[in-house]
């Protein structure tokens, strides 16, 4: 603990004002559960960071803190600055955090299309007066949005995809289209829950490419879960482990494969 | 706008052709259809677009049946000393040799004010029963919303008989030859019948009076195919509007997956509400509509009417506005059919509905609308904007919710 709290606070990690994503201390329990405790994360703009650690050790329910699916019982968090500790999930997307989930949950019955079309309405300029009387600036934001939306599928090589409904798409572009989803609420911060899960070793490849042009076009601070650490370890500028809701080390890739403390947690010691 | 002529249009069309080549049975038929697609059409907006799972329709309809019904009711007796029909050509229930020659007249206005205000009052209502879907999902909302409907027909069972109005022959009284309400009331030296003039009297005395469970029985009948037409064309042109927009694309979210809608951006408690509210205020219209064509009686107005809408929306498929359309028009024509059964009625009736949700447990339609299935060949799975494909019938009854409880009645 002691040593992973030096190392958070050396002179590698942007300060809690400069940070994309900022967090400090922020603890969850389910009744006599600790899910989460002491959980800090300071993501400097334009990086790609990892949250690992072996089943249970609470990765899912730090998602689910920061995107406000759980209020923390304690801590803070900053987006870019701006406290958004305990904000309704929407509000935190609104501020500019996007996620994908680590079981698929897109909106099976509607199209590819209408999955992204849904994420821009966050920031959609139509009143429903204009959309009920059918007033010009409805037809011009809808218009808009299918065309980011199209730009959007094209991106990331969905477009045969678009009028699709989305139960019918493949695994893997399911998952895909998750990310394409989370990109059209336009995120600053994007949080990737397990994103090459249940994929092959070549899907995995073109996986870290992807998300490596993802951050170059869109300019995007990316935080993921993962467990597969081929794409971790190539990914990941640094790296936070969590064990039963603790962070037992943070640092880059390379130190983190050494830390004696990671293993232990990974191979039982 | 232009849709809104042609409803008009239509509307017209209907009133003065149509309604002269039906008897009075086959009349009141076809109003009551129209009634029935504006309930369904509006159940749709909340159990279909939102997936949510509401079982009080009929609560609505008896806000929006009853305040617009008292003020027509009181109002033109207020006005013109009687509770007759005021209106023109296009509010005659039957047209004949008596029919007035204005299109619309001053008892139209009346009655368009409160059938908006019934809905009105219907959407406020809706707004305090859609809070608590903030907290509430599933079953839970659906056992809030009933027990919504039912302490609205109890309150109204609990009102006093209509006040009826009278020419006073009291030569000593102050207000004689006058018309007067005459009021019982309980004082110290026991009961006493007092007077008020018509024009003087607060509405405050007149609020309680809706007949209880006698039921509200002499509302001006101003329903007419006109009023009907409109009022339908107008609940379909606004639900397709908010269905194919950004807006519908947020009530359907919230149907296919709560958590994933929240994390999308979408303010998902505002938009249960907002559903609630677009929804009871067309079915408090409805509501008017039908309180100035048959009676409003507490005994209609209970959980089984709920039902029949219920029935409406999950046959027709959840979120197909023109499922719903199409299974309000059946629901509401095929028990009159099958009358030459008598008895057997609606055990054929209940065994229709049966076949019908296990040969087709996602509904006529499921959630496309009726020009998905042609405009889309057969292989190809359809996703118009907003509706997405078909929910065939090898998928599982239990798509939501909503559907899986739905198939129960």
């Amino acid at each position: 603990m002691s040593i992973a709290a030096a190392r958070s606070e050396s002179n590698t990690q942007p300060l809690a004002a400069d940070a994309a994503l900022h967090v400090r201390g922020v603890a969850k329990s389910f009744g006599g559960l600790k899910a989460v405790q002491d959980f800090r994360l300071s993501l400097a703009p334009g990086t790609i960071c990892g949250l690992i650690g072996p089943n249970g050790a609470g990765k899912t329910t730090a998602f689910n803190l920061l995107t406000g699916v759980y209020k923390p019982d304690a801590g803070e968090i900053r987006l870019a600055g701006r406290d958004i500790t305990g904000l309704r999930p929407h509000k935190i997307t609104r501020a500019g955090m996007a996620r994908t989930f680590q079981n698929i949950r897109l909106f099976h019955n509607l199209s590819a299309l209408d999955n992204l079309k849904l994420a821009c309405h966050l920031r959609t300029r139509q009143t429903a007066l204009d959309a009920v009387l059918r007033l010009p600036r409805h037809a011009a934001d809808e218009q808009e949005m299918t065309d980011r939306c199209l730009r959007l599928l094209d991106l990331l090589s969905l477009s045969h995809r678009a009028h699709d409904q989305s139960r019918s798409l493949p695994y893997g572009e399911q998952r895909r289209l998750e990310i394409a989803r989370a990109l059209a609420t336009q995120p600053k911060v994007l949080l990737l829950d397990e994103p090459a899960a249940g994929m092959n070793p070549q899907e995995k490849v073109a996986l870290r490419e992807m998300i490596m042009n993802l951050r170059r076009t869109f300019d995007l601070t990316v935080l993921l879960i993962e467990h597969d650490m081929g794409v971790v370890m190539n990914l990941c500028e640094r790296i936070t482990v969590l064990n039963f809701g603790q962070i037992i080390a943070e640092g880059p890739p390379a130190e983190i494969q050494r830390d004696a403390k990671v293993i232990e947690a990974y191979l039982g010691g | 706008m232009v849709p809104l002529l042609v409803g008009l249009a239509l509307a017209v069309i209907a009133q003065l052709f149509l309604a002269p080549q039906l008897n009075a049975y086959d009349a009141g038929l076809v109003l009551n259809v129209g009634i029935n697609i504006i309930l369904a059409v509006s159940l749709t907006i909340v159990n279909g677009f939102t997936g949510q799972f509401s079982i009080g329709h009929a609560g609505f309809l008896a806000v929006g049946g009853y305040v617009a019904g008292a003020i027509t009711y009181y109002t033109s007796i207020a006005i013109w000393g009687n509770a007759e029909t005021h209106g023109g050509l296009l509010s005659s229930q039957s047209l004949n040799a008596d029919t007035p020659v204005w299109y619309l007249a001053r008892g139209d206005v009346l009655f368009a004010v409160a059938v908006l205000s019934g809905g009105i009052v219907a959407a406020g209502v809706g707004y305090l029963v859609g809070l608590p879907s903030l907290r509430l999902r599933g079953d839970y909302l659906a056992i809030v919303t009933l027990g919504f409907g039912e302490i609205v027909r109890v309150l109204i069972q609990q009102t006093s008989p209509t006040a009826k109005p009278q020419i006073l022959r009291l030569a000593d009284h102050p207000l004689d030859g006058q018309l007067v309400y005459r009021w019982t009331e309980r004082t110290p030296e026991g009961l006493k019948t007092i007077y008020t003039a018509v024009d003087d009297t607060s509405p405050l005395r007149l609020v309680t009076r809706l007949g209880g469970s006698l039921g509200f029985a002499d509302t001006p009948d101003y329903t007419s195919f006109f009023w009907v037409t409109l009022a339908v064309v107008i609940t379909l042109v606004v639900a397709f509007r908010v269905k194919y927009s950004t807006f519908g694309r947020a009530f359907l979210s919230i149907r296919e997956d709560e958590i994933a809608s929240e994390a999308m951006g979408v303010d998902t408690t505002k938009y249960k509400v907002r559903a609630f509210v677009l929804a009871a205020f067309f079915a408090g219209v409805a509501g008017g509509l039908y309180a100035h064509f048959k009676s409003m009686n507490p005994n209609e107005i209970g959980f089984a009417r709920s039902f029949d809408f219920v029935i409406m929306v999950v046959l027709g498929g959840l979120g197909s506005i023109s499922g719903a359309t199409i299974a309000a028009i059946i629901v509401t024509l095929l028990p009159e059919w099958l009358r030459f059964l008598e008895d057997y009625r609606m055990i054929i009736w209940s065994l229709a509905l049966i076949l019908m949700m296990i040969f087709r447990p996602s509904g006529l339609l499921g959630v496309r609308e009726v020009w998905d299935l042609w405009l889309k060949p057969a292989g190809k799975k359809p996703a118009g904007p907003g509706s997405g494909g078909a929910v065939g019938r090898s998928d599982p009854p239990a798509q939501s919710p909503a559907a899986a409880s739905g198939g129960t009645p």
